[in-house]
């Protein structure tokens, strides 16, 4: 056609594809749509073949079984009714530190978020119920709207995150490398959140006054109760699921499945009416006796005793007990569960559609040879590996203003994958940045999600500018945290690269 | 005429509904298998080929489903801020341009794919256990016809809306935590936001 090759073709369809978008059309089917136009134009009636083998592909992914599993976890926790015990107790655990409500609000947002990896429901909630404690207790509003919009989107960074499974999907590496290189940043940017949250309470207590005497000084029996019945809990379940994908014991799918199951025990342990006395004697024996089976565990493992199979197996099956011994008495309805079904099976219906059409698209678009001619733009503009990374992520950056990350991340990191061997870039590396750097799409206008969820439920005296003032300074600490990674690779390769050799 | 609209609805709804309970039992075989192999030593020979069918059920299946809810993720940074008219006449014209062409060879494909794996009685080859995949692969023209039937009823939608100025409505169904939480907070119906309302209003006389 016009006496056009077919890597023009190729670069044509990426263009049209760009303009598309922003008719708001679902994106699946126009991935889908120009796939199949451009295919069939470029290799006729193959085209056909390769749609179906794509999707059968999407559909015996074992990359992307993961999903659905993690998304279901995400909805019962989120159902579950727990996060202002979570808050409270973390609260009180916070209580002489300074900015200490703002400090628990990360902590509550960063283990929820993980917990449920769901950004907007995070938001809303933690703005229902620790925005008005701020508030109420005099902190500034921007800084506590800075405090919770940055705290809900840790979720997609901090393993297990839903989005490096999207990533490692789409790039082809291994998501156990990924989580296991995911940790230490995600730990390292909620702790520069905390740490310039209370320097700033520090230089100017005005933003963050100090709790009355009764919050602050609570007898520390109380708080470790506290902790002990609301975090550990939600805690424990994260890290034994993350655990056991990071020192291969699991698959992340079936880390993701018994993390579900542990999530419904959990849930209708939480909901149970503990009232009555039989509950709550039920659940203090069990809670004794799991306590000892850690400890006999953690010994087990440094000793390098071999670990009683049958006892393993006696101590889940008691795990089962309990949670169905609370079964009759407890809050957690068949309602529950079947909304948590329902929004699972859309939320996974919508990421794989995307993934369908982006493989459709994608291969079609390899066909064509549509990289070669924006790796030879690219190699023309002769830039350093640095220049390069900087020129990816400033891009990333900008796309993540009015997209969201599941599009950047299934549509436009395939553009970016092959441009990475031309400049001996690790994937794993640059998966690793551009998580740190999808923090920002939430934030950035015009479509911060996170900033406009908090306003909806916050009072009309809180301006919209405010919310976006509050969120710049952590906007920054995501670029200062994007920096140091990328002058101190070790931050996230050590660990991955200690465990898998 | 909205009687057949929502019978459409209800037949994708009630399809993608059953499919997502896909995903329980997903977790309690995933659960089961990993019991048995980690505990028992005894690793069931099915648990690989039942993981991937029911999570590739339970997506497919519900896609039209999730197309009645409006829930296909757009890139709806201009699209939001248009009159509900101006989207529909868009969505008409895409809907016509893109999605049928595409669904209509993803049916027209599926079938070919199917009757071959029919033909050829063909069985799974990713595991030694090697179930039959030839349902499997039936599903995508089955996806795909719900799919089609769902997107006619999302046309006639868009025709509604361009003669009425406005969106008709959906079945009523479970939402996203923050859509519930903010359409409450929006119509007042949140104690918090009252009473924060007023802590601004002592603030302002101080």
């Amino acid at each position: 056609m016009f006496g056009w090759g077919n890597p023009e073709l190729g670069v044509l369809m990426l263009a049209l594809f760009v303009v598309c978008i922003m008719f708001g059309f679902p994106i699946a089917f126009t991935l889908m749509a120009l796939g199949v136009f451009f295919g069939y134009f470029a290799m006729g009636d193959l085209i056909f073949n390769l749609l179906v083998q794509r999707t059968y592909s999407v559909m015996t992914n074992d990359v992307l079984i993961s999903i659905p599993l993690f998304v279901f976890m995400g909805y019962i926790i989120e159902r579950a009714n727990i996060l202002d015990r979570l808050f409270r107790s973390l609260q009180l655990a916070a209580g002489p530190m300074p900015a200490s409500l703002a400090i628990a609000t990360l902590a509550t947002c960063a283990i929820f978020a993980t917990a449920t990896g769901i950004v907007g429901a995070v938001v809303t909630l933690m703005g229902l119920l620790a925005y008005p404690a701020m508030l109420r207790a005099g902190y500034d509003p921007k800084l506590s709207a800075g405090v919770i919009c940055a705290g809900g989107c840790l979720g997609i960074l901090i393993p297990p995150s839903v989005m490096l499974i999207l990533y490692g999907a789409t790039a082809g590496v291994s998501v156990v490398k990924l989580y296991a290189g995911a940790f230490f940043p995600g730990i390292m940017l909620a702790g520069l959140y905390m740490l310039y949250t209370s320097v700033m309470a520090l230089l100017n207590p005005k933003l963050a006054p100090q709790l009355p005497p009764e919050d602050r000084n609570v007898p520390l029996t109380t708080v470790l109760m506290a902790l002990l019945t609301s975090f550990a809990p939600l805690a424990g379940l994260i890290a034994a699921a993350l655990g056991s994908i990071i020192f291969g014991l699991a698959t992340p799918s079936e880390a993701a499945a018994m993390g579900s199951l542990g999530a419904i025990l959990l849930t209708i342990g939480y909901a149970a009416d503990y009232s009555k006395p039989r509950n709550l004697w039920i659940v203090r024996t069990y809670g004794v006796l799991a306590g000892a089976f850690v400890v006999y565990l953690i010994v087990a493992a440094i000793t390098h005793v071999e670990v009683d199979r049958y006892g393993v197996g006696a101590a889940l099956f008691v795990t089962l007990i309990v949670g169905l011994a609370l079964l009759p008495g407890t809050k957690f309805s068949f309602v529950q569960l079947k909304e948590s079904v329902f929004l699972t099976a859309r939320t996974t219906a919508m990421v794989c559609w995307l993934f369908i059409g982006s493989f459709t698209f994608s291969a079609v678009f390899a066909y064509l040879g549509g990289h070669e001619p924006i790796e030879r733009f690219v190699t023309a503009l002769n830039l350093s590996t640095t220049g390069f990374m900087i020129l990816s992520q400033v891009i990333i950056f900008i796309l993540g203003w009015p997209l969201e990350w599941t599009e950047i991340i299934v549509i436009f990191m395939p553009i970016f994958l092959p441009l990475l061997k031309t400049f001996n870039v690790d994937p794993l590396f640059f998966g690793l940045l551009v998580a740190l750097n999808i923090q920002t799409s939430f934030l950035s206008p015009p479509v911060a999600m996170a900033p406009f969820y908090l306003k909806g439920v916050a009072p009309s005296w809180v301006n919209i500018n405010d919310i976006f003032r509050g969120v710049l300074p952590f906007m920054l600490i995501v670029v200062i945290c994007m920096i140091m990674l990328y002058t101190f690779p070790q931050i996230g390769l050590w660990l991955p690269n200690q465990l898998y050799r | 005429m909205d009687r057949l609209l929502l019978l459409v609805d209800e037949i994708s709804t009630w399809v993608g509904k059953t499919a997502g309970w896909c995903i329980l039992i997903l977790t309690l075989t995933t659960s089961y298998e990993v019991f048995m192999r980690y505990i028992f030593l005894a690793p069931t020979a099915w648990a690989f080929d039942a993981s991937y069918m029911l999570y590739g059920t339970l997506f497919m299946l519900a896609g039209a489903y999730t197309l009645s809810r409006n829930g296909h993720v757009r890139g709806d940074f201009i699209y939001r801020s248009w009159a509900p008219a101006k989207q529909a006449k868009w969505d008409l014209v895409l809907y016509i341009l893109f999605f049928f062409p595409g669904m209509i060879a993803f049916v027209y494909a599926g079938y070919g794919y199917a009757k071959l794996s029919w033909l050829t009685n063909e069985h799974s080859s990713a595991s030694p256990f090697g179930p039959p995949v030839y349902h499997y692969k039936t599903l995508i023209p089955i996806t795909g016809v719900l799919m089609v039937m769902q997107g006619a009823v999302e046309v006639i939608r868009c025709i509604k809306c361009i003669q009425t100025g406005e969106w008709p409505k959906r079945l009523h169904d479970v939402e996203e935590l923050e859509k519930v939480v903010l359409e409450k907070a929006e119509h007042g119906e949140i104690q918090v936001v009252k009473e924060l309302e007023e802590l601004g209003v002592r603030k302002g006389n101080i």
